[in-house]
């Protein structure tokens, strides 16, 4: 009979107790290989950017403000938490915690900005092109963001001028 | 009287919020961890959340998935038919910032360009319990844990002059290549 | 006995706040005991209490095609369960026992259907429609099995007034009461539906499935429906008490009371028990279900009708 099934369904759940777990009371850590928030270690990080170029939303910019100061922006908004920065990091210096509290109710508390200063000729003071391509990556020019507008910016020649590279999308909304 | 009336009524917005879900193209992803967070195992009924299906009844519009050019307009009727006064949560990477998609064709952006939101959760997709510390966020009841992160790297690694190099000469530092014989 | 204006305006109000009072309590008390059989911890047992009060502090938002039947369908759904307050014996009689009968009862029972129908013809959208369209095909097999109960219980005992009837009279015939235990059987299998709980909660409150006849109500106007519903649980548990577990109404006062509303309480954890563990049913489904049960019911009727 259904009805002797129904509620031998409700007992076995009586049984059970109660499982819901206290959460925010009491908290919950991850699992120990969980990709939470990425943190950016400054000491560590030689300004190579190829975290910048490997990131497949594009959350990290990079401006070359002059020839010693580069500036690497990590935006957290469209991050997907996906590792690739931190798999191809040199120096290991960016490490995906264990970190899942991330709600906030502005968008950019969860930017990570550093200043980091690249190396020059001791004795002229300006770049000289090196053997390998991972040293030539740290010379000027190799990406120009736009750091005011939090912007990527893909085409090399768009730094010259004005124009917006991705363009918003209009719709009208009636 | 009615003051009195009107404060108890505010106050009780916190205690029971109603919640309406709108997935606006996104993967599915944020509303299975959702749908998570109303089974018994980290239950959101407790705080007094319950789902309802329009959002004539609902203070809290659950928003995940990229504003798409195709539901831009549903998503904005949606909104203005909910009663004030109300919320919007941003949940996922998607509906906070345009996820991984945001340069792809059918996609506007971000929820905020259509709607203003007023809590970010994100996360691909967010755990439960992330999801709930969020709504404790909303509510008051615990503080939140991030803040803009701001390094400059202050040593210099290399000294750019050897110290022998330099020497004072009328209140200037001057850089002197002294020829060693 | 006769009673004066005074005890009559006295009874009235004690009934109607008595209700007002309890009833968001028991709706509380039903989702928790629901919560506890999942296994998880509920919300608490006030919530009902947060929720109407919520819902009186937001936005009033008019729409629909006729702003003007949504009002009046709100006013009046609240409006007639507290009338039907003031006919139901609560651990005493009803307070205007001389003011009304049975047949009213009847005719308010349906009308409190009736609101939920006006609501969904206001708003005019297809989900409406079509919620309003069950609601009525499960009310036209709902209503004659509790109007065969009243009237077996009136044919028993040759009189509609309202002490009379509602005081256990389906047992009241000469022999063994063979119509009163059949009538048993059938309210009690359908006493889901006429609650509007789980398995048969097709037509109103069915938000998980479509927005229902109430899809356009917000703020105020949603908290007298919420209110309406859940008084009408209690107002239904008070009528099955009156008509089928009359035993140890005869206590003196304090006593009666208690033991009404342990039975009420009783109810209602039966209504909660049946309503967690159970899916709702297709409209088909039902309607086949209630058109066995009514056949069930008119055969006691006739039974009735020969004095068994």
């Amino acid at each position: 009979m259904s009805v002797l099934s129904k509620l031998k369904e409700a007992i076995v759940c009586l049984k059970a107790g109660r499982v819901t777990l206290p959460y925010p009371a009491q908290p919950r850590p991850a699992p120990p290989k969980f990709r939470g928030r990425p943190i950016f270690n400054a000491t560590k990080c030689i300004g190579c950017g190829g975290c910048a170029s490997n990131c497949p939303a594009r959350e990290i910019l990079v401006l070359d403000i002059c020839q010693e100061i580069r500036i690497l922006k990590y935006l957290g908004r469209r991050c997907a938490y996906c590792g690739r920065c931190a798999d191809v990091c040199p120096e290991k210096a960016i490490t995906m915690s264990l970190e899942f509290e991330n709600a906030t109710n502005s968008i950019g508390d969860i930017s990570q900005t550093l200043e980091l200063f690249m190396s020059t000729c001791q004795r002229c003071g300006r770049c000289f092109k090196e053997k390998s391509p991972l040293e030539q990556l740290k010379m000027k020019g190799y990406r120009f963001d736009d750091l005011k507008n939090d912007r990527w910016i893909f085409k090399s020649q768009s730094y010259l001028g004005d124009e917006p590279v991705v363009a918003d999308i209009k719709l009208d909304m009636e | 009287m009615t003051d009195m009336l009107k404060n108890l009524c505010k106050k009780m917005f916190g205690r029971s919020l109603w919640v309406y879900h709108a997935n606006s193209g996104g993967c599915n992803g944020c509303d299975i961890e959702v749908l998570n967070v109303l089974t018994p195992y980290y239950d959101a009924e407790r705080f007094g959340i319950k789902l309802v299906g329009s959002p004539r009844h609902a203070d809290v519009m659950l928003c995940q998935g990229p504003a798409m050019r195709s539901t831009a307009k549903a998503l904005k009727r949606a909104y203005e038919a909910m009663p004030a006064p109300k919320l919007v949560f941003a949940i996922g990477s998607c509906a906070c910032g345009g996820g991984l998609w945001h340069d792809s064709y059918p996609v506007i952006g971000p929820v905020e360009k259509i709607l203003p939101v007023n809590y970010y959760i994100p996360g691909c997709p967010p755990r439960p319990e992330a999801i709930i510390y969020g709504v404790a966020v909303a509510l008051g009841l615990v503080d939140k844990k991030t803040a803009p992160v701001q390094i400059k790297q202050m040593e210099y690694p290399i000294p750019l002059y050897h110290p022998d190099d330099l020497h004072t000469k009328d209140e200037m530092i001057v850089y002197e290549k002294i020829e060693k014989l | 006995m006769e009673q004066t204006l005074i005890q009559t305006i006295l009874a009235v109000i004690a009934n109607v706040c008595t209700v007002l009072l309890v009833a968001p309590f028991c709706q509380g008390l039903l989702r928790k005991v629901t919560a506890v059989i999942q296994s998880r911890q509920g919300p608490p047992i006030w919530q009902p209490y947060y929720d109407l009060l919520k819902l009186l502090g937001k936005d009033d938002i008019e729409s629909g095609d006729s702003p003007v039947m949504q009002r009046f369908a709100a006013y009046l759904s609240l409006a007639t369960v507290l009338t039907l307050a003031c006919l139901v014996p609560m651990g005493f009689s009803a307070p205007m026992n001389g003011q009304g009968d049975v047949i009213l009862l009847i005719y308010l029972l349906t009308l409190s259907g009736i609101c939920t129908l006006l609501a969904g013809l206001s708003a005019g959208s297809t989900y409406s429609l079509v919620g309003i369209s069950r609601q009525m095909m499960i009310m036209i097999a709902l209503e004659p099995l509790f109007a065969v109960a009243i009237i077996i219980g009136a044919i028993h005992t040759r009189s509609f007034r309202l002490d009379t009837v509602l005081n256990g009279s389906v047992y009241a015939n000469d022999g063994f009461p063979w119509s009163g235990l059949i009538m048993l059987c059938v309210m009690l299998l359908s006493f889901q539906a006429f609650v509007e709980r789980v398995p048969f909660d097709i037509g109103e409150a069915e938000t998980e499935i479509m927005e229902g006849p109430l899809m356009e109500y917000s703020g105020p106007k949603l908290a007298l429906f919420k209110y309406a519903s859940m008084v009408k649980l209690i107002i239904y548990s008070a009528l099955f008490v009156a008509m089928f577990a009359p035993w140890g109404s005869g206590f003196t006062f304090p006593l009666g009371l208690l033991l009404f509303w342990v039975k009420v309480i009783g109810l209602v954890l039966l209504v909660t028990l049946v309503a967690a563990t159970h899916a709702r049913y297709r409209i088909d489904q039902a309607i086949r279900y209630f058109a066995s049960l009514l056949l069930v019911a008119l055969s006691a009727l006739v039974l009735a009708g020969y004095g068994f």
